[in-house]
């Protein structure tokens, strides 16, 4: 069993310079492989901000706090080597790179967590994409298109979730997988991360729809305000938030937030 | 200077001796000198914006005959039904023309052979419609001591859907210069591509004037690339040029990965009207490597297209620029021609220039460019990193996405990896030394 912790995290940005603002502002939350999390939350409140510094974005920077991996502090590390570790994160804007082929970036993502005289054949290599590409019913030409370039919304989020399939991390963190998916998409990308669920995945999904909890259903929903996770509970909060709004928990829960609605 | 004449009048002496030695028609000999007499007051190649004068690039002015080792050329790749020529120094290797091709009445042999051979064909068009001896004194020096080469000539109406491909070979096992020409002549309604390796073995210091030239007549459809990869103690200027008549279609794709310091001076004539050419270079430098590339298109003929699109790379203290120069000639309306000039800078220590410059002489056209010069995409590194992949191995993925758009344009698969490959080796030799 893994385990992922986030200790008190405290997290700022640089919005011009010398210009710094807190988007965290004291986070904890753990969870351990055989898990599915959930967390939603108003827009602008920290969600990817979370999942980024998670993975190690250079823009966030940590100030106060900790994430621990299986006990060890990952907030010296690389991004390469926080992934390596076992985090993945399926990003809400994936980018695009043109002259490498799909196959060719997954192929040299799994390597790099092999040693250099173990790389995957292409034999094995190939058949594990066959089996994915029909599990997400993704057509063999996506892979040999360059990485994302051209990709329709859906067609980047599935493809978000073919690399989960062939890398196969301990952790995932899930960025709004579901917007801009249509429904079949979003059974068909649901159905992709249920595959992976196990004693040894475990999955951090931000979302703002009810809708994808039902597909995959999560063991603990958290509720993110104003930088931290201000409630934690089971499938059931997510259905209620989903009726009530945040303005209700917000006031239910005497939060001094200020939420985008409010303006209007 | 007295004695600089005498000794131009020594090297004519035995340049002459030289050539007839080596049993050379009389016009060619009567050129070589010509190209010497000329060589005096002509000046280097205008490069804007770059230096290069204190580069060795004529000091061998001395025409010898020399059998190369056959065994340098074991390096080519394994040929079964290719279209190929092999030559390594002054040594023809393989000429493997296939037999259809030649009944057709194709051409594909070295340069010497076809002075000899075709006179009436080469007399006629060597560095003398394309691209003139007395252009420079650059083009001169090459005239004058010319020694190695490959002609082809494909005839009106023949469509070759094979590529053609050259592997000129430079021997720096011994002290010599490499000077070779590469003369294609497309006549009307003809169609193919040309895929040409430079390569260098040996560890002598000698320069490589190599040059190309092309004539795409009416209606013809030629595709060049180039695989440059000469070594890291060859100085080289590279001249390639070639004129369009109407309607034809002529691409550069050319990839600039030499070890050592380059000239490029890289030209499409759009004569005829409707005329298209699209001129496509990437270039990569390390090192203290200095690289100065013209990239230049001129519009002559009315409705004639010549868009050009550059790539760099630089790493360490290398040097790099790129000129991208749009000609548009008066009369040449409803001409359109477009560039991109980008580089990328891995090293703060590096020097990289991208210059548009556009000389236009006509209302009704369409002229646009574009020139950069900027950093590795950081989301885009991050992307990458975040599935694993070392920093390393990332940054050399998202310059290849850089390249892409140039890339792309090698009709070959086999050509298009190989140049990859030859780009990620210098990329990982450039990190290495960081
Ligand atoms: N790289 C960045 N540079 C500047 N500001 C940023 C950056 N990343 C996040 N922010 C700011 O931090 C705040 C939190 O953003 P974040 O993206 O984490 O929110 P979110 O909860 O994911 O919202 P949404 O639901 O809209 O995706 C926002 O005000 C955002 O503008
Ligand atoms: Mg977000």
């Amino acid at each position: 069993m893994a385990t992922l912790e986030v200790k008190d995290l405290h997290v700022e940005i640089e919005e011009e310079k010398d210009q710094t603002r807190e988007i965290l502002k004291g986070v904890n939350l753990t969870m351990n492989t055989g898990e599915i999390h959930a967390i939603m939350g108003p827009n602008g409140t920290g969600k990817s901000t979370l999942s980024q510094t998670i993975m190690g974005n250079s823009a966030y920077h940590v100030t106060q706090g900790d994430i621990l991996l299986n006990g060890e502090s990952i907030l010296d590390m690389p991004v390469d080597e926080r992934a390596r570790k076992g985090l993945f994160l399926a990003m809400q804007y994936p980018a695009e790179i043109q002259g490498v082929t799909n196959a060719e970036f997954l192929r040299a993502a799994i390597n790099s967590r092999r040693p250099e005289d173990d790389q995957i054949s292409v034999m094995a290599f190939l058949k594990e994409l066959d089996k994915n590409l029909e599990l997400l019913d993704m057509s063999e030409e996506m892979t040999e298109r360059y990485l994302n370039e051209g990709f329709s919304g859906g067609e980047k989020k599935r493809n978000e979730i073919l690399q989960l399939l062939m890398i196969k991390p301990s952790f995932a963190l899930l960025d709004e997988i579901d917007s801009g998916l249509d429904i079949d998409a979003l059974q068909v990308v649901s159905k992709g991360v249920n595959s992976m669920r196990g004693d040894n995945f475990g999955s951090l999904i931000i979302t703002h729809y009810q809708r994808l909890l039902n597909y995959i259903v999560p063991d603990v929903v958290h509720v993110m305000m104003g930088g931290k996770i201000v409630k934690s509970g089971d499938a059931e909060l997510a259905k209620k938030l989903e009726s009530e709004g945040y303005a209700g928990l917000r006031d239910e829960l005497g939060l001094d937030v200020s939420l985008v609605d409010d303006n209007r | 200077m007295k004695s600089a004449v005498q000794d131009y009048e020594a090297i004519k002496a035995s340049v002459e001796a030289a050539a007839n030695e080596h049993g050379e028609p009389h016009w060619f000999v009567d050129r070589r000198l010509a190209a010497i007499d000329a060589m005096q007051d002509l000046a280097l190649p205008q490069v804007q914006r770059y230096d290069y004068h204190r580069w060795p690039l004529m000091d061998n002015m001395d025409l010898s005959w020399h059998r190369s080792d056959k065994a340098l050329a074991d390096s080519v790749p394994a040929a079964t039904d290719q279209i190929r020529f092999v030559q390594v120094g002054q040594t023809t290797v393989a000429i493997n023309l296939p037999d259809e091709l030649d009944e057709q009445g194709v051409i594909l042999t070295d340069i010497f052979s076809a002075f000899r051979e075709h006179p009436r064909l080469t007399e006629k068009y060597f560095m003398d419609k394309v691209t003139k001896a007395d252009e420079n004194k650059l083009t001169a020096y090459h005239q004058a001591f010319l020694n190695a080469g490959v002609f082809l000539y494909v005839p009106k109406g023949v469509t070759i859907k094979q590529p053609i491909e050259a592997y000129l070979i430079q021997d720096s096992t011994v002290k010599q210069a490499m000077v070779s020409h590469v003369l294609i002549v497309a006549e009307e309604d003809s169609s193919f591509s040309f895929i040409q390796h430079l390569n260098t073995k040996g560890d002598e210091q000698n320069a490589a004037s190599c040059m190309v030239e092309v004539l795409a007549r009416a209606n013809s459809n030629v595709h060049f690339s180039s695989v440059d990869e000469l070594g890291e103690h060859t100085y080289s200027f590279l001249h390639r040029r070639a004129n369009l008549s109407r309607n034809a279609r002529f691409d550069w794709a050319i990839g600039v990965v030499n070890d050592q310091n380059t000239l490029g001076d890289f030209t499409s004539e759009l004569i005829g009207e409707g005329a298209h050419s699209e001129s496509k270079v990437i270039a990569v430098t390390t090192g203290k490597q200095s690289n100065g590339i013209n990239n230049r298109v001129v519009n002559k003929g009315k409705h004639t297209v010549a868009n050009i699109s550059q790539r760099g790379v630089l790493l360490e203290k290398s040097e790099l620029v790129f000129n991208g120069i749009g000609d548009i000639i008066h009369g040449a309306s409803g001409a359109n021609a477009e560039q991109e000039n980008r580089v990328l800078m891995m090293s703060d220590q590096a020097h990289g220039d991208a210059n548009p410059i556009l000389l236009i002489d006509e209302n009704d056209v369409i002229a646009g460019h574009a020139a950069s010069v900027g950093q590795v995409d950081q989301n885009q590194l991050y992307y990458l990193m975040s599935r694993g992949i070392d920093k390393e191995q990332a940054q050399r993925l998202v310059i290849r996405g850089f390249l892409g758009p140039v890339l792309e344009d090698i009709p070959l698969p086999e050509v298009r990896q190989e140049m990859i490959e030859v780009i990620e080796r210098k990329l990982e030799d450039g990190q290495h030394f960081k």
